[in-house]
């Protein structure tokens, strides 16, 4: 199926270079890194732009490291790099759990978390990792560098915080103190699926919890509700009930191919279930091995 | 029989080696050189509607355009069973996403931008996506010249109404067989639609050449079909069969998605208007999904009649079937699963209605199991729900009911041998049917269920296949066959059955896919008859051979015919132990006789097979009378499952299947259609999900929404049984088993479901949240 559209392609070798090619182009050009979602909709017409910003050969995007107690995920890096390093997998596994479960191995190998969260959909399995790991958004443009709080960047449907100049450079999390967690994926089989309700889980030895969700709602979001009413107190039957009465009137899933709404809305409280019993379970030391599926 | 040397051998797959390497040819791997047109069709994007205009002009204006056609220009009907369809559509469309025209330009990118400014104006009308729907007596009509149609002598179309055919299948006396019943149990099965999903989507390459030769090179399980049925349809052109050549190469697969004749007719008729040009169409893998054929939905209605013992004395079998737009391949579907929706049981008294109706949806036709797979859900989920009632052990119930050698069969012919009981016993010992197994988990619940399967290859009674065989210096083979290799094994299969007679080693023979020019007569590559038709066709080529080696040994050496024989590639002699004749010293070369002089010749073998018992025309009203099918395959299936009751997911710990091979040639291809069969068949109780927005537009023709299973997904163990009755007429008592293997699976699970948590799902697919949602209702209620 052959790309239509016209545009013009660039390759700086520079980040100064892609982004003033994007001042130049003044929203009208696209930033090309994986190309996971941009390729297909160039080829369904769905992005128009006038010319794309490959920025594959810009070293310096391509970053991982631990510093200073702060975890740098330069734009570059895809999810098997992620995957496949120790820093994720021993000192943020609910990022190395999801990002697991993004797609196929053929795209994990491709497609980057900066572009995964410039995407934005609803469903986006890195989002709910992202706000309960608290990351940062880090972002230039002519105005020099912004850091946007995750929490304040996913502003509606398929909508960023990102102004149309900007790019993404890097995604910082801050190293946690200890904890448990799990990344819980409703999908409609085994094998790679967009996620039809999606989860992500610390808990920490104070009794103290942050969740975040995906894919049952326009934006994914932490459930300030539902940490609030598990703050403090012990993991028992009474509060976990509690628990999901709360986060099923905090999501608003919607019925599409993929899942009814009902179906969401039940499979929200059997995950959250699952899901703080096993990162209470893990934070104890006792809870199944991270990547072994809850569903 | 008793001592084969290579048939019952699991040989090592001739093509494995080329394939697995990448060596081996697809049509989109084949180069056409810098003259090579690309193609792009302009699509439907309303379901029923009449065309009032269409403008080229925009398009033509375009630079590297060659040439825009409309179905003005190709005024000609084609379909293989039925005549119900124009190349391109003329005046009417009647699903989303129908051809209305083409660009043929230098290249794709040109085709594709050209193909979005043709201007199509429409007046749209009415639209039906519901069979039911279909027959309300207010109904627009799809076909309103149906009563106009060419079709087959075994169809009864009902002109001014959307009933495309109606099958009727009577016997015994049905008021009759409810009468003596003790248990009258009614109800509704559906079952939606489904793609084949094949790795390669469709291409076609067509070259009208200056000499005025059409050749094709398509990706299709039926080389002479597609030139039969597009010799016709383009006839108005002056295009004789003679002049038509289909090459095949190897398929990715076809499942009955490349039988007949699709989308590869464009590239013939688009060939025809740049003459010398070569013409190159592939279709999008949204395309693959919703502009090839469909596997039908049906509404199945079932009353069946038991007896307290357990014999089912009636059965009421009607099936609404959603057969699309056109049915020109999918009407003779519904007539097979109207001959055989009593599935393998013998009842006295039955009413089978199979009604094919026009819809507004994409065309349905040929798909893996040929509407077995769909009436079966129906059928094997009633059986079992009868013998629940009657409070009878459901595989008790299907032995008793079971058919026999010499039943008569819905039609009224007797039934062939078969080992369908040994199947039953085998799969009931391997599932340790009977024997209760705890879950491993408070949220899981374990049930186990067994079905009965059975089909027949639906084809034309005078199916035939052919082969040649020819002999090479060095005594290697060659063999011709059209029918196609599309990852059966078929070409190892007619390898060692050549074999087999000849002594040649599988290694010294080669047989390749088809080419219509080089290679003799197959009808079609479908309802898994090629092991049986092209290899009594290999077998009789073999056979012809070693007549005419023995003719001329006798000839020469005056030795007699019936006491020579071959073994390890010689001539031997029964009353004369020290001849020996190597086949490499005379099988091109002839034998030279004591005066000097040469004999024979070039050994080259030809056969030929036929069915000539077979008969399509019976009583319309019953049915009875014709001999339709030529056998039928048996077998039973069994499968333990784990139901999670909070998620409603579900996980096969073992699945397995035993099927009457008469004679398993090669085991392993056998135990390989065994397991992909049974993938197949799980993902489209388990997944697979095709959904229609409320216009009729296809929702989800990917795979991000179309889920078929990963790896991940197979079941914990699956455990291939064959079982060996022989089929008296099949090449080493050989019959076929490739579309078998999927058909039990959709019953399988709703079975086994109902079985491990008492919910019962009428309604395929039976998804994990199909069955949470239910269950959860299932538990607020109690």
């Amino acid at each position: 199926m052959p790309i239509t559209h016209p545009f013009e392609y660039y390759k700086p070798a520079r980040l100064v270079d892609a982004l003033a090619l994007l001042h130049t182009h003044k929203g009208g050009a696209s930033v090309l890194a994986g190309g996971t979602d941009l390729i297909v909709w160039l080829k369904e017409g769905v992005a128009a732009p006038r010319a794309l910003v490959d920025i594959k050969g810009i070293k310096e995007l391509e970053v991982l490291e631990l510093k200073d107690g702060m975890l740098r995920i330069g734009a570059r890096a895809t999810f098997t790099v992620l995957i496949e390093s120790k820093i994720v997998r021993g000192k943020f596994p609910v990022l190395w759990e999801a990002a697991r479960t993004v797609a196929s191995v053929g795209v994990r190998n491709r497609a980057t978390l900066a572009g995964n969260i410039c995407s934005a959909i609803p469903c986006l399995d890195s989002a709910p990792a992202l706000l309960v790991y608290e990351a940062v958004v880090v972002l230039q443009g002519p105005a020099g560098t912004r850091r946007i709080p995750i929490t304040e960047w996913f502003v509606g449907l398929k909508k960023t915080a990102r102004q149309p100049d900007e790019m993404v450079t890097s995604i910082e999390l801050p190293l946690p103190k200890k904890n448990g967690g799990c990344y819980v994926k409703l999908g409609r089989y085994a094998g790679e699926d967009l996620a039809q309700v999606g989860l992500a889980i610390l808990a920490f030895a104070d009794n103290t919890w942050r969740i975040a969700h995906c894919a049952v709602a326009p934006t994914p979001q932490r459930m300030a509700g539902v940490e609030t009413i598990l703050a403090g107190k012990p993991l028992a039957a009474a509060l976990i009930s509690k628990a999901c009465a709360r986060a099923a009137k905090d999501i608003s899933p919607i019925a599409d191919v993929r899942a009814s709404k009902e179906y969401r809305q039940h499979m929200a409280g059997i995950m959250l279930t699952r899901g703080l019993k096993a990162a209470a379970a893990r934070l104890a030391g006792t809870g199944p091995a991270y990547g072994t599926s809850l569903l | 029989m008793n001592d084969l040397r290579v048939v019952g051998q699991s040989v090592v797959r001739i093509d494995g080696l080329e394939k697995v390497t990448g060596a081996a040819k697809y049509v989109d791997d084949l180069e056409f050189g810098p003259g090579l047109l690309y193609a792009c069709i302009v699509e439907s994007p309303v379901a029923h509607a009449l065309i009032k205009k269409i403008d080229t002009r925009a398009a033509e204006a375009l630079p590297g355009v060659v040439k825009v056609v409309t179905g003005a220009d190709f005024p000609y009907k084609f379909g293989l069973y039925m005549k119900d369809r124009y190349i391109f559509a003329n005046e009417r469309v009647r699903f989303v996403g129908e051809q209305v025209a083409a660009v043929i330009a230098w290249d794709a990118k040109t085709a594709a931008r050209a193909a979005a400014l043709v201007n199509v104006t429409y007046e749209e009308l009415p639209a039906i996506f519901n069979p039911c729907a279909a027959l309300e007596k207010d109904a627009p009509l799809i076909h309103p010249d149906l009563g106009k149609y060419n079709y087959v002598p075994w169809f009864f179309p009902k002109a001014n109404t959307n009933i495309a055919h109606w099958r009727k299948t009577r016997k015994g006396d049905i008021e009759k067989g409810f009468r003596e019943a003790d248990l009258v149990l009614e109800d509704t099965y559906t079952v939606p639609r489904y793609a084949h999903c094949a790795i390669e989507t469709h291409a076609i390459v067509g070259l009208y050449d200056m000499s005025g030769r059409l050749t094709l090179w398509s990706a299709s399980q039926s080389p002479f079909t597609q030139r039969n049925v597009i010799a016709e349809s383009l006839a108005p052109l002056g295009i004789t069969h003679k002049d038509v050549r289909v090459v095949t190469p190897y398929i990715g697969g076809g499942f009955g998605g490349k039988a007949g004749v699709s989308m590869e007719i464009m590239g013939a008729a688009l060939a025809t208007v740049v003459k010398g040009h070569p013409v190159k169409m592939m279709w999008s893998r949204a395309q693959e999904f919703y502009n090839t054929y469909q596997r039908q939905g049906v509404v199945a209605k079932i009353k069946m009649g038991v007896k307290k013992n357990g014999t089912i004395t009636a059965l009421e079998h009607t099936l609404y079937w959603d057969a699309g737009a056109y049915v020109e391949y999918g009407a003779n579907v519904v007539n097979a699963a109207g001959l055989s929706a009593t599935n393998p049981y013998k009842i006295d008294n039955i009413a089978i209605d199979s009604v094919c109706i026009y819809t507004n949806l994409p065309p349905g036709g040929p798909y893996r199991g040929f509407g077995y797979s769909e009436f079966s859900f129906g059928i094997e989920s009633h059986i079992t729900r009868a013998a629940t009632a009657l409070k009878m052990d459901p595989v008790a119930f299907r032995k008793r009911n079971a058919i026999k050698e010499g039943d008569l069969l819905p039609y009224g012919a007797p039934m062939n041998a078969n080992g369908l009981a040994e199947a039953i016993d085998k799969v009931a010992a391997e599932i340790k049917w009977g024997v209760p197994e705890p879950a491993r988990d408070p949220t899981k619940k374990i049930g186990k269920s067994l079905v009965l399967f059975w089909k027949a290859p639906a084809m034309p009674p005078n199916a035939a296949s052919s082969a040649f065989l020819k002999f090479n210096e060095d005594a290697s083979l060659n063999i011709l066959i059209s029918g196609m290799e599309i990852g059966q094994g078929l070409l190892t299969v007619m390898a060692q059955i050549a074999s087999e007679i000849l002594t040649v080693p599988v290694s010294k023979i080669r047989v390749e896919t088809p080419d219509t020019d080089r290679n003799p007569y197959e009808w079609q590559t479908v309802g898994s008859h090629v092991t049986w038709g092209c290899g009594n066709a290999v077998k009789r080529a073999a056979l012809d051979a070693r007549e005419q080696i023995f003719a001329l040994v006798q000839r020469v050496y005056c030795l007699e015919k019936d006491a020579l024989y071959l073994e390890d590639e010689q001539v031997k002699c029964r009353t004369k132990a020290d001849f020996v004749l190597p086949l490499r010293q005379f099988v091109i070369a002839g034998i030279q006789a004591e005066d000097h002089t040469y004999k024979g010749g070039p050994i080259m073998g030809r056969g030929v097979f036929m069915p000539e018992f077979a008969s399509a025309i019976g009583d319309p009203e019953t049915g009875q009378g014709g001999h339709p099918n030529v056998h039928y395959t048996t077998g039973a299936a069994g499968v333990i499952l784990e139901v999670d009751t909070q998620t409603g997911k579900m996980k096969i710990r073992k699945a397995v299947l035993a099927v009457d091979a008469g004679k398993a040639i090669n085991p392993d291809l056998v135990r390989g259609q065994i397991i992909g069969g049974l993938m197949q068949g799980f993902a489209t109780v388990l997944y697979e999900d095709m959904r229609f927005s409320a216009k009729g537009k296809l929702l989800n023709p990917n795979f991000s929404d179309y889920k078929i299973p990963t790896a991940l997904d197979t079941p914990d163990e699956v455990v291939p049984i064959i079982v060996e009755t022989p089929q008296p007429d099949g090449p080493f008592g050989a019959r076929g088993i490739a579309e078998h293997t999927m058909i039990p699976c959709a019953a399988l699970i709703a079975n086994a479901l109902e079985d491990a948590c008492g919910a019962r799902i009428t309604a395929m697919p039976v998804t994990a949240e199909k069955v949470a949602l239910r269950l959860n209702q299932c538990s607020a209620n109690a």
